[in-house]
């Protein structure tokens, strides 16, 4: 198996409006290796959070390759894309996305529930384990309004992990946080990379990009600078 | 106050007109639901509450309370009850109730009577025969002229009438002259007296109003032998009087039924061969006459109560499908409701803007409710009343009408609107400052669950009502597909007053015989029948009959049967097969053997034993019993009461008059029943221009023998299903407009909360959820608020069938195959309207999904 979990090439993405075409991405190449722990910036509209919904397989690009664990995904269908994302990827977003019917538990559950043949108890037990991992298990049976932020970000974390996925997507995890808060969301990212966990985080923050250990720099839809922390801070 | 509430008026409309689509749902539905109970109170305000247009209608009471038209010799309930009177009778009453300032008597049966004003074409014109005190007892006076008076109530008075206002346009258009002036009824010269104020319309409502009234002592002048006046065992009279106040209606009651038993005591016919025993529980019952003589209240009152109930729940459904819409609507507005609270509203202040809004819809919605409740009523009348002539009901929205759509539009406007403004206004303030009004993924949607409750409460609602229309559509099928034991098609019935256009007894048998051969003449007709009466017209005569050496008849010895007289070939005429014996010819003449043909019934009932043919009866009294010869017996068919079991039926030949008898009513009777009215034509194939063939066949016999009803057999037989066909159809049309607005209930519900879950939806995609799935979550929703409706609907269903069970026929009000599939057309229509928002549902991309917030 590849040492790489994400090989991008060439990866394009227009926007077509009436007669207007928007270049999102223009010949992105990216690499991301297993155990990685990757940062991405750039101005507002470079094109990152585009990137990382393709990534995500939220998206599909326009042209390019994209291999996902050695695998072509660029021109799966639907449904495809859906049961790769649920096994492969697991989504922290800025605005956490907890649903606000389901209970703490529930919603940490729920990635599980679209994955077949997996028994209830099993669920329960990855529930129970992702939630303790985070320290929220106490906090299992309430509603995410009955939570802070902090804590609504952290139940979304333990989603994200619930299905042990290849990678952990973080789109802006901390832009609805306050910074004590913020904080304590990028120790417990860096406390999962410790553990080995691949992790791809878009940030606009350098404080909280300085967390990854290599960081990619977007502009107009091009990757402008890419190295690891320590490089890229020299250069600087 | 005011100033506030004018600014919530003010706010209300602009917050309607920003959400144009929003306020024409709500304003339709509105309209249908107040609309269809406004229509249906039209009927009950001009039916079941209206007060007859007299003087203090409050101070008149009825003596008796049942129907029982429209004449009756001896008991007549078993329990009792005296509802009908004789003339003699009413005279013993009145003259032992000195508690009433009047007392009137007025005929209980209207008849048609050919009426005509110097050479001009006679007209058929309904009259009523009232005691000379009826006008002063009703407190009216007279438009032109006088009304009658007492003195016109003698026997050597000049013969007058009153005219209604109605007819004097109508039929005389309006002549001035008339006042003085004679007319001719039933070939005597009667003078108009005077004309009533406009819009009385007698004593009662009834779809064909009298035209004229006539004094009781006319009544031996007009019906000649055949009169009823002075037998004092014919009961064909109601009484109205006005009590003097202060009056004990209970102890007056109680004296009129000693009188009534006294009188009864001094006729044998009440003591004879056992009658005795019954006179101690004879009595009569005084119950408030403002509203007239009740038949057709009592006649439409459960119909017309059941669609008002029926038209409530199109209502209840309405309002829940409304109160669903502000709901979402609220949901949508908790951002500028947590504003105000912000900014200090109190949350009654809050509620009442939010009620204003909804009573300001409703209110909306109740003047748009008019326009349907005008067309509403106007379809209603005429379906429920296709022969009406001047009835005195008005499909126009009248006063009270208006009031009560105004009072349904503000009750149904809190209704709707109480429970969104409720949840509406525990918006939290907090809310404005964090910017998303709370409608952020995290929080959750506390209308949802009223939502879904009264998505559930509408399946229930619809449900009861198309099991309702199932039934009722059942029950009219089996009415009008039953078996009547005739044939139909290609025959049309004429009805015409021999008596009217001036023929007397010996004159008949030659005009049966012309009429008989000129129409049997007419291109295409293949038969033509002759009877006192035709079947299924609502007509019957009937008759104590007594086998040829049975004893007199005891008071509950169930003696009665029905009879007609018919001509030769009747019975092929109208497709009635013999089944034993013959039926009658031309050789049953005045003068043969005095015959009858007797119907399987009446076979079982009299002469169960044997042959029937060739045995002897006789009616009324035992030295008649041996009268009649039976020569044919003919299979049982409908003629009068279709939903009543066959009544033994004997028929007579059309001239054959009997002599015997010595009893004035007997003979008066055997009289009247020669003057046949019914002539049913049967054509070989449907015929063009039958009306005027049919009157200028009539014209060559005699000009003033005019038509006085003309009608297919078919429309005739039809005609006795009006009231239920209006109810089949307006029940159907409720149960439609439910379906409509729960499946667009249902659709809404369901695509508001699609547009709410959509950001939850892009995170499930994100999470891995398939379209499917999505899908199914969607339509998990659908299926268990349907379930639930469908689990709650059936016993509420069948609990409607149980209250609607008088009305219906032949189907049971727990018929499983109406519950089942009105609950299939309800569960098809709920998963189409379901399924469209879910199907939407499914095709979100989910990025975009996710961005919305």
């Amino acid at each position: 198996m590849s040492q790489n979990i994400i090989e991008i090439e060439q990866l394009t993405k227009v926007f077509y409006t009436d007669e207007i075409e928007t270049h999102a991405l223009s010949g992105v190449h990216l690499t991301i290796g297993r155990g990685e722990y990757v940062a991405m910036s750039g101005p507002s509209g470079c094109g990152k959070s585009t990137l990382l919904s393709i990534v995500g397989l939220l998206d599909t690009p326009t042209a390019g390759r994209y291999m996902l664990n050695g695998k072509e995904v660029a021109n799966l269908n639907f449904a495809d894309r859906s049961r790769i994302r649920n096994q492969e990827i697991g989504f922290i977003f800025q605005s956490f996305n907890l649903i606000g019917d389901l209970t703490v538990a529930e919603n940490v559950e729920l990635p599980l529930t679209y994955r077949s043949g997996m028994p209830a108890t099993e669920r329960k037990k990855k529930v129970q384990e992702a939630l303790e991992r985070v320290n929220m298990a106490h906090r299992m049976r309430h509603y995410p309004a009955q939570l802070s932020g902090g804590q609504q970000q952290r139940v979304a974390v333990a989603r994200a992990l619930a299905g042990s996925p290849s990678i952990l997507l973080a789109d802006e995890p901390t832009g609805n946080l306050d910074s004590k808060n913020g904080e304590a969301v990028m120790k417990l990212l860096q406390e999962l990379h410790a553990e080995g966990s691949t992790i791809c985080m878009v940030t606009h923050d350098p404080r909280f990009a300085a967390h990854a250990e290599r960081q990619i720099h977007l502009f107009d839809g091009k990757v402008v600078a890419e190295g690891e922390m320590t490089q890229l801070l020299a250069e600087v | 106050m005011t100033g506030t509430l004018l600014q919530d008026i003010r706010y209300s409309l602009r917050q309607l007109s920003k959400s144009p689509g929003f306020t024409l749902t709500a304003v339709m539905t509105l309209a249908l639901g107040i609309g269809a109970n406004a229509a249906i109170f039209t009927l009950v305000q001009g039916i079941l509450l209206r007060s007859l247009p007299v003087k203090d209608p409050g101070q008149l009471y009825r003596v008796g309370d049942q129907d029982d038209c429209c004449v009756n010799g001896g008991y007549m309930n078993e329990n009792g009850d005296f509802d009908l009177f004789s003339y003699d009778l009413y005279l013993h009453l009145r003259s032992s109730a000195p508690e009433f300032e009047q007392l009137a008597g007025m005929q209980s049966g209207q008849n048609s009577y050919s009426v005509r004003r110097g050479n001009a074409i006679s007209k058929s014109l309904r009259a009523e025969y009232v005691t000379g005190n009826y006008f002063e007892t009703l407190g009216i006076g007279p438009f032109m002229g006088r009304m009658l008076t007492e003195n016109d109530d003698a026997a050597a008075a000049t013969p007058v009438v009153v005219l209604s206002y109605e007819a004097w346009q109508s039929e005389f258009s309006g002549d001035g002259t008339m006042i003085g002036s004679t007319v001719t009824i039933n070939g005597q010269a009667l003078t108009v007296a005077g004309i009533t104020p406009r819009g009385f319309f007698g004593d009662r409502i009834s779809d064909r109003p009298p035209a004229l009234w006539m004094p009781i002592q006319t009544e031996p002048l007009i019906a000649g032998p055949g009169t009823i006046l002075h037998h004092q065992d014919s009961n064909w009279l109601y009484l109205l009087g006005r009590a003097k106040p202060g009056t004990n209606i209970l102890a007056l009651q109680s004296k009129l039924s000693i009188a009534l038993r006294q009188w009864l005591a001094t006729r044998p016919m009440y003591t004879d061969n056992g009658g005795s025993a019954e006179l101690p529980k004879q009595h009569v019952v005084i119950v408030p006459g403002g509203g007239g003589i009740q038949n057709l209240q009592q006649e439409t009152g459960t119909g017309l109560r059941m669609l008002m109930g029926l038209s409530a729940v199109v209502l209840l459904i309405a309002c829940a499908n409304i109160a669903n819409l502000l709901l979402a609507r609220g949901t949508a507005r908790r951002s500028e409701i947590s504003i105000r609270m912000a900014l200090g509203a109190g949350r009654g202040r809050l509620i009442r803007q939010i009620i204003t809004e909804s009573i300001l819809l409703s209110c909306i919605g109740g003047v748009a409710s008019l326009a349907v409740a005008y067309a509403g009523s106007h379809m209603i009348l005429s379906l429920a009343f296709p022969d009406a002539r001047s009835m005195p009901i008005d499909g126009s929205p009248s006063l009270p009408v208006l009031g009560f759509a105004f009072l349904v539009s503000l009750v149904t406007g809190v209704l709707f609107g109480i429970a969104p403004a409720w949840l509406t206004s525990h918006a939290q303030p907090a809310e404005a400052l964090r910017g998303s009004g709370g409608s952020g993924r995290s929080a959750r949607d506390r209308s949802s669950l009223p939502q879904k409750v009264l998505v559930v409460v509408q399946v229930v609602l619809s449900l009861a009502l198309l099991v309702s229309a199932s039934l009722m559509s059942k029950s009219l099928a089996n009415l009008e597909h039953m078996d009547f034991g005739i044939a139909s098609s290609n025959r049309y019935v004429v009805h015409v007053d021999p008596a009217g256009a001036g023929y007397t007894m010996e004159k008949l048998p030659s005009l049966y015989h012309e009429l008989e051969s000129r129409f049997a003449a007419m291109p295409g007709v293949s038969g033509v029948g002759m009877a006192l009466y035709s079947p299924l017209e609502g007509n019957n005569w009937g008759e104590c009959v007594i086998p040829q050496g049975y004893p007199a008849p005891g008071p509950n010895s169930h003696c009665n049967s029905t009879w007609d007289r018919v001509n030769a070939h009747y019975l092929a005429t109208i497709g009635v097969p013999m089944v034993r014996g013959r039926e009658f010819t031309e050789q049953d003449t005045p003068t043969s053997l005095p015959v009858a043909m007797v119907n399987e019934t009446f076979v079982k009932r009299f002469f169960p034993q044997g042959d029937p043919v060739g045995k002897h009866f006789g009616i009324d009294l035992p030295q008649y019993s041996s009268s009649f010869e039976i020569v044919g017996v003919f299979k049982d068919f409908k003629i009068n009461n279709p939903r009543e079991a066959t009544r033994p039926v004997f028929m007579r030949p059309l001239t054959q008059y009997l002599t015997a008898y010595k009893e004035p009513p007997i003979i008066g009777g055997e009289v009247q029943s020669m003057f046949v009215n019914s002539l049913i034509l049967r054509f070989n194939g449907p015929q063009q221009d039958v009306e005027s063939l049919i009157r200028r066949t009539l014209a060559e016999v005699n000009p003033n023998l005019t038509v006085q009803d003309l009608r297919s057999l078919d429309a005739q037989v039809a005609g006795n299903f009006n009231q239920d066909r209006l109810i089949a159809r307006l029940t159907t049309l409720f149960g439609i407009l439910a379906l409509v607005v729960a499946s667009v209930g249902l659709y809404g519900v369901t695509s508001y909360f699609v547009a709410r879950r959509t950001s939850e939806i892009g995170i499930r995609m994100a999470l891995g959820a398939t379209r499917n799935q999505v899908l199914q979550l969607i339509a998990r929703g659908v299926v268990v608020q349907l379930g639930l409706g469908l689990l709650f609907g059936v016993p509420a269903a069948m609990l409607t069938g149980h209250f609607i069970v008088s009305q219906l026929y032949g189907v049971s009000a727990y018929d499983p195959v109406s519950l089942f599939s009105a609950a299939a057309v309800l569960a098809f229509c709920a998963l189409v309207a379901g399924m469209i928002p879910a199907r939407r549902a499914a095709s979100i991309e989910p990025m975009q999904a996710l961005r919305t917030e």
